[in-house]
């Protein structure tokens, strides 16, 4: 479970990205954070596994109350929790399979990192990994050769080799074409059911994120200005979260547009 | 004064709708009088003499023509320094470029937040290339004494200044997210760096060290000048005997050896595969 309580952020530039956040998220939950850009989506996603710190307000994660967690106990607290990136975050130049064994790697000992040496139940593993995704073909192909949507595979096999509890996915398909996107999100829900792994999106794609997630959260300038089932949300919903922000009224639809993505309809 | 203050500031232009920008001015007229002014300086302090030039350049081709033929039966006495010059690069190389490996994560401000530990690497990275290496071979042969030895340390020390503002410059530059990933798995900074990193930067490390030890032999065959061993002793008594048979066979045999190695060390070069970057 992740509780927020009365969590605030403020960077040190003074930017205030997180403002009096509750929110509650139980095992197993599929949630979507919508909201414009520079709303703190990302910063909401990265302060629960404490990527960024947050100024005050508790907020426990799996029963931890994560505020006072550094070190090595932090980085034991991060193991739980698998991370997916807009732009896949994989070490260029190495194999798919190299990628997916980054994650065994903090269980290892030095000597063993150093070198690369990966003992055959890790590799058979990573590769199990990859074949969940349907990519088992490419193990041994560079990343930078791979498509984007191979590549979000890659690292969504990383994340699963990590076994963790809760997967935070920043922009996840932001940068793959929409034929692609919904593999990758079908791959999210699919993750979702069958291991009960709580999945938390940040996401433009509106359409795609009632499509497959079960609840949405809305954040506006910092506040979540909605919390509720996907079914719930209509265009007065929308329109409170991307709302008349700047000179004429921007509606959701011509957010994708503007962002330079697909063009999305509800 | 007006104007001066304008002339920095650059153009402002003046859209149809009143909105102002101000284009930025270009440097180039600024950078061009620069270098005219230092290139005049430079002529004037030299004393660089056109005529002098143009009356001595065939003394060149004279003593060119002294070293041929290079006297073959001299070779023999020119493999021991030669390959003495070719060892004190190769052990130089090796150890200044994997001295350099800790230093250039600490000199890299992406991966070391304290800046005082950046900065002081830095600074020592920047005074140990400042010094040319016949000058610390200089120095070195009065701490150490005459011999390779020397020639060695002050090579291994600008093989470390070199490949190590090379490295941290590219460590810097790396694409920065897989560590972000690897810290988000809960790995520390060492394991991310590893496994994140070392992946992107090896092919420029090795490509830079390689290129750093052609450069060296060449150095290193000007050395012995100093004392610092190697090949630069025995040509530099040949010059001074005006014994331009055997200095051609000394500069003939070391231009092969430079010729080979850079060859060798061109193809390895293209093994490490630099694109996808």
């Amino acid at each position: 479970m992740i509780l927020f309580e009365h969590v605030n952020k403020t960077y040190s530039n003074g930017f205030k990205a997180l403002t009096d956040i509750n929110l509650k998220i139980e095992q197993g939950e599929f949630v979507a954070i919508i909201g414009l850009s520079g709303a703190g989506k990302s910063t909401l996603i990265r302060s629960i596994n404490k990527m960024i710190s947050v100024t005050d307000g508790t907020l426990v994660v799996n029963g931890e109350n994560i505020s006072n967690l550094k070190g090595k106990s932090l980085r034991r607290f991060r193991r739980q929790i698998g991370m997916i990136f807009q732009s896949f975050n994989l070490v260029p130049r190495t194999t798919a399979i190299q990628n997916v064994l980054t994650a065994k790697v903090s269980d290892m000992p030095f000597w063993r990192v150093l070198l690369g040496i990966f003992t055959k139940k890790e590799q058979i593993e990573a590769l199990e990994a990859l074949d969940r995704e349907g990519i088992l073909d490419k193990a041994y192909m560079r990343v930078d050769q791979l498509s984007g949507g191979q590549q979000q595979r890659v690292a969504l096999a990383r994340t699963l080799l990590q076994k963790p509890q809760i997967i935070l996915a920043d922009e996840p398909v932001a940068s793959l074409d929409p034929i692609t996107a919904v593999q990758v999100m079908e791959d999210f829900k699919r993750i979702n059911r069958e291991d009960n792994i709580t999945v938390i999106i940040n996401i433009h794609h509106i359409d795609m994120a009632l499509k497959y997630v079960d609840r949405i959260v809305g954040i506006k300038a910092g506040r979540i200005v909605f919390d509720g089932k996907a079914s719930e949300v209509n265009q007065a919903v929308l329109d409170c979260i991307y709302g008349e922000e700047k000179e004429g009224t921007i509606d959701a639809k011509n957010v994708e547009f503007v962002k330079g993505e697909t063009v999305s309809t509800i | 004064m007006q104007k001066m203050s304008n002339l920095l500031k650059g153009k402002q232009l003046v859209l149809s709708n009143g909105k102002c920008i101000t284009k930025k001015r270009s440097m180039v007229p600024l950078i061009l009088v620069i270098v005219l002014a230092f290139t005049y300086l430079s002529v004037v302090i030299t004393g660089f003499d056109l005529g002098l030039l143009m009356r001595r350049w065939k003394e060149f081709f004279i003593l060119l023509g002294q070293m041929f033929p290079p006297d073959l039966n001299y070779a023999a006495k020119v493999w021991g320094p030669l390959i003495a010059t070719i060892q004190m690069s190769f052990l130089g190389t090796l150890v200044g470029a994997v001295l350099a490996i800790p230093f250039a994560i600490i000199a890299a401000s992406n991966i070391m937040k304290s800046r005082i530990l950046v900065g002081l690497t830095r600074l020592l990275i920047s005074i140990l290339r400042a010094i040319p290496t016949l000058v610390t071979a200089l120095i070195a042969t009065y701490i150490f004494g005459l011999g390779s030895f020397a020639g060695t340390v002050s090579i291994c020390i600008f093989t470390f200044a070199y490949v190590g503002k090379i490295m941290y410059e590219q460590i810097e530059t790396v694409f920065m997210g897989p560590f972000e990933a690897m810290e988000s798995m809960g790995n520390g900074k060492l394991y991310a760096f590893i496994k994140a990193v070392v992946p992107q930067v090896l092919p420029i490390y090795l490509s830079t060290t390689l290129f750093c030890f052609e450069g060296n032999v060449r150095y290193a065959a000007i050395l012995g000048y100093v004392g610092a061993g190697g090949i630069g002793l025995i040509l530099n008594e040949k010059i001074g005997w005006r014994e331009y048979e055997c200095v051609g066979m000394i500069l003939l045999m070391l231009y092969i050896t430079v010729f080979i190695i850079e060859s060798i060390s061109r193809a390895l070069r293209k093994t490490f595969d630099l694109r996808g970057r």
